[in-house]
Formats: C-alpha cells, structure tokens, sequence
C-alpha cells in the first residue's frame, strides 16, 4: 500500500531492464490521406514492449490506438517512423505477431476448428502437429464441445473466445489485441479478461493491449500507456505493480482494493482531461 | 412456427385453387369468356396429357422441355463459366477492372434479345445462336454479382488472414471464394431467370424445338390450349430451377443458412 504511491510515475521508466525489448513502435506518425491535409490519427507515438511485458494502451474513442495497433502488426503503413521487432524492421503482417479484432473477424465458411487451423494450414505446420495445437486450444479455450460449429452459431464471447485461440495456436511471440472485449456484454467480458490475465501469468506471452476501460487497464496491464485526443499523442506511462495479490484474482476483488482504486482514480484522470479538454 | 408454416402452404394452395376455380366459372360452357381464347382447364390438362404423348410440332412436349432446358443451362453454365472467374478477378485486381469493365458497361445496356438478329445473321437458327443470346443474358448478372461478392467481403477477415501468416494467393483461395458463395448462389438464381426469361423470347424468333416455339406456333394455329400449357410450363420449370439452387446453397454454403446465432 505504502508503495503505491511510489509506483506511480510519469515518463517512460524502465521497470524490468533484465528484458530486451520485443516489439518497439518507434516516433509512429499516421496521416490518413495526404500529409498536412488529411487526418492525422497518431502523431510521434514510441513504445516499447519488453519480453512478457503486458502493455495496455488507453485513450478517448477515435484518438488513434486502433491506428496504433494496425501499424504495429504491419497492416498499415506509418506515415514516419518504424516498428522493430527484436530490434529488426518488422516487415509485411504474419505469425509472429498475431492479432484479435474488436470484431472477432472470423471466417464465417469455417467451422471453428477450421478457424482455429488456418493461420497453421496457411504456414505449412505439419498435420500432426496441427491436429495437436488446435486440441490444445479447444482445451485452453473451453471450446471442445463447439469444435464443428460455425461463428454465426456462437455468442460473441464464444466467437472471441475462438479469435483468441486461432491467435495463440500461431504461438505468436507478440499478441496484438485492439479492444477485443469492446463488443461483449459486461458478464462475458469479466470472464474473458480473468482468462486473459491468467494466461499472461501462466504462459508470459508478449502483449500491446488497446483499451477505452481504465478498469481493464489497471487489471490486465504491467504498464499503462495514456493517450492523447486525435493526433493520438502519449501523453502518461504508468507503471502498475505487478505480481501482487489483487491482479492474480478476479477482477471484482481486485477493483475493491485500495491501490486499484488509486490507479483507476489517477488514470482515469488522465483520460478524463482529454475527453473534456475538446 | 410449424403453425404458421403449415397456415402458408394452406393459404398459397388455397389461392391457387381459388383461382382454378374462377377460371373455371369463366371459361364454363355458355360462360362469358369464349374458349378459342381461353380454354376451360379440363380442356388444357387434357391437352397437356396428350402432348406428353404425341409429338406437337415435329416433338413430344418432354423433347420440347429437354430442347429449352438443354439451351438454357448450356448458356447459362458457360456464362458461369466465364462470368464467376471474370468477375472475382476483376474485383480483386484493379488494373483488370480499368481494362475489362468499360467494354462490359457498354454491352451492358443492350438487351440480350437485341442480340438476336446478330446472332441469327452469324450462326442461323441452331442451338448455337440460341445458347450464344443466352449467354449473354446470363452472363451480366454472373460477373456483376460476383464482383459484388467480392466487394462486400468484410476487409477485416482479410486483415486476419494476413495476421495469420496467408500470402495473396491463398487470401484469394481459401478466404475470398469461398466467403463469396452465398452471393454466389444468389448470382445463380438471377442469372437463370435472366438467361430463362431470354431463352423463351429467342425461342419464339429463332427455333425448331423448344416451349417458346411450341407457344408462338399455337398462338398462330388458335390452339390455345398448347398455347397455355406451354406457358404453365415455361412457369413451373422456372420455380424447379430457382428452387435446385437454393437448395444447392445449403451444402455450398452450409453456414449461410444458419439460424440466428444463440447467446
């Protein structure tokens, strides 16, 4: 509790310095149309996300993390700027950095099986092998008993739940995920963000996480990323703890407790400024 | 639900009969309408019967149906053909659009039946005059609807598809073709009742065989009767196609036809 204070700190920090960085969006500037004249979604945004770092990027609506989140995963271009990944220039989409859509964007001719093996049968892996990761997910997923059914048969937690598991079957080694509980109802979404919290403790994967929910924020995220209104600026970095006691639980618990309270007060602060400062 | 279906089918047959029913209060002996222009249906089911039997017009009214149906999804299947694999091409590859769509859009407007004359003057009165009007009918609302499937494939899941490691060919493949099925299927069934609706005219200009010449050939001869039951069917063989297709969509496109999803 003492500590809470402390944490709180402004700027870029460094909280694990023992970890390279992973997946680094360096001076980002997005225009959509021509430079000077047409929208100017994102404007010089750096970060960096180190190995098994869960970085979670808040803002207003529109004021460019979706835009964030589709240069770094390389379906667009930036206007200035680049993304590295392990210190490398990113390149062209794939596997190694899988993303979950806000709106699931599943193959609605496939079964969920076949959604789930695609980016699989897509990179050439082995029928074996396929066989094997997809019955690991259905398990991971809670998906076995919906193995042959098609997206328009599912519930749009079930549908994420499926987007999930065809992005973490790639064994990707950075997940991109742009709101992907923003669709669901209040219960599911509670559901879905314990898991998501649980398989980040348990497997460590790499994470860059938009959000408009500073509640998500303050649970899921090791750091916070706060953005400004359009041209999307970063405006905070927060640095969360990380392996305490309330994160690992669920998040009702977790909401109660006082260093939560006190994040989501000084977030959603922030937050709160660029909404009403327009 | 199965109330209301079964309310439906009573309602539709009713309506059917009802109509049966005036035609016959019509056209009964002594009644106001005379039967050199317009049978009583006992006359033309008799009729019907017959012709099924003995040769009307140098063929029996099974030949006559197997002679328009053999033009029809001969036009129709090579307009598929070229239409299906056209259109999605042109969709997805720009350049091929500029080039091939402003050709098309002038060929457009000119009705397939103003087609005829061409034909006639290059390929006679054969089966490939009339196979060629067809294909023509057939073939604008293949290539426009299949472009349109493509267009209005969500670019998201193309979007997912490249996150998920699939290069164009297979986005191409395995995500746009088949997403596009459903439209697909719905392209079809207009095709066929453009390239049906056509095959019938043509026949009446251009024809030794099938129910548009039988049609045209009773109404010079008053036989009013044959006139009618080729027009029953011209109708009926319509409902049978369109009806084949929708059933094709549900093991094309099994996901199409799906309830609403449950939560």
């Amino acid at each position: 509790m003492e500590q809470s204070a402390g944490k709180m700190t402004s700027g870029i920090t460094d909280p694990a310095p023992e970890s390279p960085a992973k997946l680094e969006l360096c001076n980002i500037s997005k225009w959509f149309g021509p430079e000077g004249e047409g929208v100017h979604a994102v404007d010089d945004c750096s970060i960096e996300v180190k190995k098994g770092e869960f970085i979670v990027v808040v803002g207003p609506s529109g004021c460019g993390k979706s835009t964030l989140m589709t240069v770094g995963a390389g379906l667009e271009e930036p206007t200035h700027g680049e993304v590295l990944v392990d210190g490398k220039p990113a390149g062209p989409p794939g596997p190694t950095r899988s993303v979950v859509f806000q709106k699931f964007a599943l193959f609605p001719s496939e079964t969920v099986e076949q959604n789930i093996k695609f980016g699989l049968q897509m990179t050439g892996v082995s029928a074996t092998e396929q066989e094997t990761r997809l019955a690991e997910q259905l398990k991971i997923m809670g998906l076995e008993q919906f193995r042959r059914s098609y997206p328009s048969e599912l519930s749009g937690g079930m549908q994420q739940r499926v987007a999930i598991a065809r992005a973490l079957v790639m064994q990707p080694e950075i997940l991109l995920m742009d709101e992907p509980f923003g669709a669901l109802d209040a219960q599911t979404r509670t559901i879905l963000q314990e898991e998501v919290q649980r398989l980040h403790r348990e497997m460590h994967y790499t994470v860059l996480f938009i959000t408009h929910s500073v509640e998500e924020a303050v649970y899921l995220g090791d750091r916070v990323v706060v953005m400004t209104r359009r041209p999307g600026r970063i405006k905070r970095v927060i640095d969360l703890p990380r392996d305490v006691a309330w994160k690992t639980g669920d998040i009702e618990l977790a909401a109660e407790h006082p260093e939560f309270i006190e994040f989501r007060r000084e977030i959603w602060g922030l937050v709160r400024e660029e909404i009403v400062s327009i | 639900m199965g109330q209301s279906r079964t309310l439906q089918v009573a309602a539709s047959l009713g309506a059917i009969l009802a109509w049966i029913v005036i035609w016959a209060w019509l056209t009964r002996p002594g009644g106001p309408v005379p039967t050199l222009y317009f049978p009583a249906p006992d006359d033309v089911w008799a009729k019907f019967v017959r012709m099924w039997q003995r040769p009307y017009i140098g063929s029996t009214l099974p030949n006559h149906i197997l002679a328009s149906l053999y033009i029809v999804l001969t036009g129709w299947g090579l307009a598929a053909l070229v239409g299906i694999p056209l259109g999605i091409a042109m969709a997805w590859w720009k350049r091929l659009k500029w080039i091939v769509f402003p050709t098309f859009q002038l060929i457009r407007p000119v009705p397939p039946l103003a087609w005829i004359p061409l034909t006639i003057l290059w390929l006679g009165i054969g089966d490939s005059a009339r196979i060629s009007v067809v294909f023509i009918a057939a073939l604008v609302p293949w290539l426009m609807n299949s472009m349109l499937a493509v267009y209005s494939i969500d670019r998201l899941l193309l979007d997912a598809a490249k996150t998920l490691g699939a290069n164009d060919h297979q986005i191409l493949t395995r995500v746009v073709c088949r997403t596009a099925l459903p439209t697909l299927v719905a392209a079809a069934r207009m095709a066929l009742g453009s390239a049906w609706s056509t095959l019938v005219a043509a026949e009446i200009l251009a024809a030794t065989a099938g129910l548009g010449y039988v049609a045209v050939n009773a109404s010079q001869l008053l036989d009013t009767d044959v006139l009618l039951v080729a027009m029953f069917m011209i109708g009926i063989l319509g409902i049978g196609m369109t009806g084949l297709i929708g059933l094709t969509q549900n093991w094309l496109a099994p996901w199409s036809v799906l309830g609403a999803r449950r939560d």
